[in-house]
């Protein structure tokens, strides 16, 4: 694209992969791997994404042994990309597309970058959840917690309550507790596991035994540590003088919604939320990919064929993304992906590519078999979206109330329209955090499903980025609205 | 701050209201000039009807960004000719001075928080060359009647010492400042609704017949959500006037590009008037809420329906390097986003305003890049229409002004 500033760096490439997780380094060694130019950027400053989270710059690892599987099998596929040939960028950030081009910000100034072939892999974020008292300091994300406490060592809060639901949920409290967080409640919103839905889940569960073994690591260790784990209860309000002092929980049903009379209040200071996750994809909705929905895997998902194209050509989704399954499923995904860029572009034939992808395919409707069996247990119910009052704000970038959503949405039910009104959705964070929350009050009061109200326009940049790293004087002005 | 409530917006039931059998004026578009129409014919009493295709202000009126542009802008002059300049733009400039006025009373008038903030306006030059330019033009305001200041070398670097200390010059304006263009046209048409008119949305309108009556003509409209008759009918479809002007046989001379925007992360007050320049394309301005908003004129690329324009990357370099170079404070201030509007203009770059005589009965109400006019002219024409004795348009505006206005 032009009009991004020439800095002398690599300006095109075969494979460009935007996200350095699992999705992204598997698919840069397969597809480097079979000879193709492979550029990954992450605007983190290491690779490894969110789960396999490195530690930042300053920090270094003295015993790798204690540190945690995670992190190694982070190390483990940086080193494959890397030995591949893949060129990775950390810091670096994508703040546009068109077509399978990009505009790249890095230290401080921008250059394009023309790809062949495109993969977005860029993960997913945890799923926003409004309610009176969330916009308070001390309510932090479980993926936030977790950022904090893995990359930096730093540890939130003396009394921690953890709410949230997911087959892994309380891998994000057990985690917490062995870094020494003082975790004083765990609420999930899921119900306790029965006979019945654990017999479903051991029989999808041949090749998925890790998985298991996690999910039952983590309520060991729970218990171990004698912290209270209560199910079917969500957090509905948190209230304090400035920062979280006590919060209010109850048990709700299997909408999620509230059950009358159940309230109780706890003394905390600090909440970590983990909802589950939503995939990130400002990325694919800036370069125009066709969208479906499905609640279980966080909401609107891009479409994708089984080699994981989208309907944008040339544009290929990976990981959580396209549909949050986690990051063994991730690997796999990348793993497609590369060598689909790999057959595109010559390196392989569709035979070759066909058998090596064979194995991967298998493993992969393992896991979907395993994931669709516990997803009806911990489904997002409705009622997580019904708790804000008319006060609660519900975009924290423009600081719009659910009272002044209301009014617009009295007006009408065009989420754009509904954006233009309140700016909800405009500020920094560029809707990440209330767009589902807004698509939740269109759909209540519409009477429309929410997998039917549409999304808001995307705008770049997709991260903030400085004028002097975009400004180029030598764009000449060609005269608009000037007919000759 | 306005004292007046934050919002104010037409009810949705209201919106989908079914249309009457006939009406006196149908206004066709509801954006800006449509709603502000509404409003002005409802409170002189005149029966309207506005039918809109999709949502209310959605297109050039809520897409601008919202300036008060009084001075006459580097687009506007011909640079060859400058007592040529000054004839054409003669009244157009008093217009804009009336217009200020319309503005500046127009809270208090709806009642309603626009985001109305007179702030004052540069016009910068950057060479001797554009410096020139800057006093030719000032005096053809002066002579019109618009209070605006020439500011050059210790004065300029004392009144805006935010902006680059080598620029050659400036013309001042006190009255130019901006509003909120995506709060305006909605709070005219709640209004408007509260006074009697019917504002419809989504009813596209398919086709326009005519048939001689004893009355006259009247005009029947086929529209998306059933027909309607109407004594008169304005054309206020801005950038589709043309398609619309084209179901009446009307060829209409009016074009449309698109227009980039960027919006930055908020920042605390640096600069409080709008800048603009005289010789490239900009206009700047920090918004009460502390971010910046930076435009000017540079262009997005036309998409394929229903999309209307996407970001052009070289505008926004293009556009934000005009910037940095004329207030360089704003290198690392962070552009948060960007977006794309419909800017809808004429050959002369003037509206076209009023019934056109090959028609009679047919009106057209287009403010050639005009969130400043909207009001004015919409507020002009409804007192032609209601037969009241009210402000004059321009005689530039009239509509057969426009030799390619042709029927047949």
């Amino acid at each position: 694209m032009r009009g991004a500033a020439a800095t002398g760096r690599e300006q095109s490439c075969d494979l460009l992969v935007i996200g350095a997780g699992p999705a992204g380094l598997a698919a840069a060694a397969t597809a480097a791997g079979h000879g193709l130019r492979t550029l990954v950027l992450d605007e983190r400053p290491a690779p490894g994404g969110q789960v396999y989270k490195q530690p930042g710059p300053g920090f270094r690892i003295l015993d790798p042994a204690r540190i945690g599987r995670d992190y190694l099998r982070g190390t483990e596929l940086a080193r494959r990309a890397r030995e591949s040939g893949a060129e990775l960028r950390a810091g670096t950030e994508v703040v546009a597309l068109r077509g399978t081009d990009a505009v790249v910000v890095e230290s401080g100034t921008s250059y394009p970058v023309n790809a062949r072939r495109l993969l977005i892999a860029a993960g997913a974020h945890d799923r926003p959840v409004a309610f009176p008292g969330w916009t308070l300091p001390g309510v932090v994300t479980a993926g936030g917690a977790q950022a904090l406490v893995k990359a930096s060592r730093v540890v939130p809060g003396n009394r921690v309550a953890f709410a949230g639901s997911g087959p892994l949920a309380l891998a994000f409290p057990a985690q917490l507790r062995h870094y020494g967080v003082n975790v004083v409640l765990v609420l999930e919103s899921g119900p306790r596991p029965g006979p019945a839905a654990l017999a479903g889940i051991a029989r999808a569960a041949a090749g998925n035994g890790e998985l298991l073994r996690d999910a039952a690591g983590y309520r060991w260790q729970l218990a171990r540590y004698r912290v209270p784990l209560r199910y079917r209860r969500i957090i509905v309000a948190a209230e304090g003088d400035g920062r979280v002092e006590e919060i209010v929980h109850a048990a709700v049903d299997a909408a999620w919604r509230v059950v009358p009379g159940t309230q109780q209040r706890v003394a905390v200071d600090t909440i970590c939320l983990g909802y589950g996750f939503v995939p990130a994809d400002e990325l694919l909705r800036l370069a125009g990919c066709a969208f479906g929905y499905d609640e279980d895997l966080g909401g609107t998902i891009v479409q994708r064929d089984d080699w994981t194209r989208t309907s944008v050509p040339g544009v290929l989704a990976a990981g959580d993304v396209a549909g949050v399954r986690g990051a063994l499923s991730a690997a796999d995904q990348g793993c497609l992906a590369g060598l689909r860029a790999a057959a595109d572009l010559g390196a392989l034939t569709e035979t070759q590519a066909e058998q090596l992808a064979r194995p991967v395919r298998a493993r992969l409707a393992r896991k979907e078999r395993f994931r669709a069996a516990l997803a009806p247990l911990y489904a997002v119910g409705p009622g997580i979206y019904e708790l804000a009052a008319p006060a609660t704000v519900i975009c924290r970038c423009e600081e719009v109330t659910r009272a002044e959503l209301d009014a617009a949405i009295a007006s009408t039910g065009d989420v754009n329209v509904i954006k233009s009104y309140t700016r909800a959705g405009m500020g920094l964070c560029q809707g990440r955090n209330c767009r589902r929350q807004v698509a939740a009050l269109v759909a209540a009061s519409t009477g429309m499903s929410i997998a039917d109200v549409p999304l808001p326009t995307p705008r770049p940049p997709a991260r903030p980025v400085a004028l002097a790293a975009l400004a180029d004087d030598s764009i000449r002005d060609e005269g608009l609205f000037i007919r000759d | 701050m306005s004292a007046h409530p934050a919002l104010l917006l037409p009810a949705a039931k209201d919106l989908a209201a079914a249309l009457p059998a006939s009406t006196d004026v149908a206004v066709i578009g509801g954006g800006l000039a449509g709603c502000a129409l509404a409003y002005y014919l409802a409170r002189a009493g005149v029966d309207v009807v506005v039918v809109e295709r999709g949502e209310l202000n959605r297109e050039a009126s809520g897409t601008n960004a919202g300036s008060f542009h009084f001075q006459i802008a580097i687009h506007q002059l011909t640079g060859s000719d400058g007592d040529a300049d000054a004839a054409r733009l003669h009244e157009d400039v008093r217009l804009h001075a009336d217009a200020a006025d319309v503005w500046s009373g127009l809270e208090d008038e709806l009642s309603a928080d626009l985001g109305v903030h007179v702030t004052g306006g540069l016009m910068v030059a950057e060479t001797d060359d554009e410096l020139r330019t800057l006093i030719r033009k000032q005096r053809i305001e002066r002579d019109a009647g618009l209070e605006t200041e020439l500011l050059t070398g210790r004065e300029l670097r004392d009144f805006a010492p935010y902006l680059a200390g080598d620029l050659t010059g400036a013309v001042y304006c006190g009255r130019e400042g901006h509003a909120n263009p995506l709060l305006a046209a909605p709070a005219f048409a709640a209004r408007a609704i509260e006074a009697g008119a019917l504002i419809r949305t989504h009813a596209p309108v398919l086709d326009v017949e005519e048939a001689s009556g004893p009355g006259g003509t009247r005009f029947r409209l086929r529209t998306g959500a059933g027909d309607i008759t109407a004594g008169r009918v304005v054309n206020a479809a801005g950038a589709w006037a043309p398609e619309v002007a084209g179901l009446s046989g009307l060829s209409l001379p009016v074009y449309s590009d698109g227009l980039h925007v960027n919006v930055t992360e908020p920042r605390e007050r640096i600069l409080t008037p709008m800048v603009q320049h005289i010789g490239r394309r900009l206009t700047l301005k920090q918004a009460a809420n502390g971010t910046f908003i930076i435009g000017g004129g540079w262009p997005a690329r036309p998409e394929r329906p229903p999309a209307r324009y996407s970001v052009r990357w070289d505008s926004a370099a293009g556009n934000t390097a005009v910037a940095v170079r004329v207030v360089p404070a704003l290198r690392d201030v962070r552009v948060m986003h960007m977006w794309t509007g419909v800017i809808a203009f004429t050959d002369d770059l003037l509206p076209v305003v009023g019934e056109y005589r090959g028609l009679p009965g047919y009106y057209l109400c287009l403010a050639s890049t005009g969130f400043t006019l909207g009001p004015i002219i919409a507020r002009t024409l409804a007192e032609h229409l209601a037969g009241r004795s009210g402000g004059r348009l321009p005689a530039g505006y009239a509509p057969d002004r426009v030799p390619a206005l042709t029927r047949g």
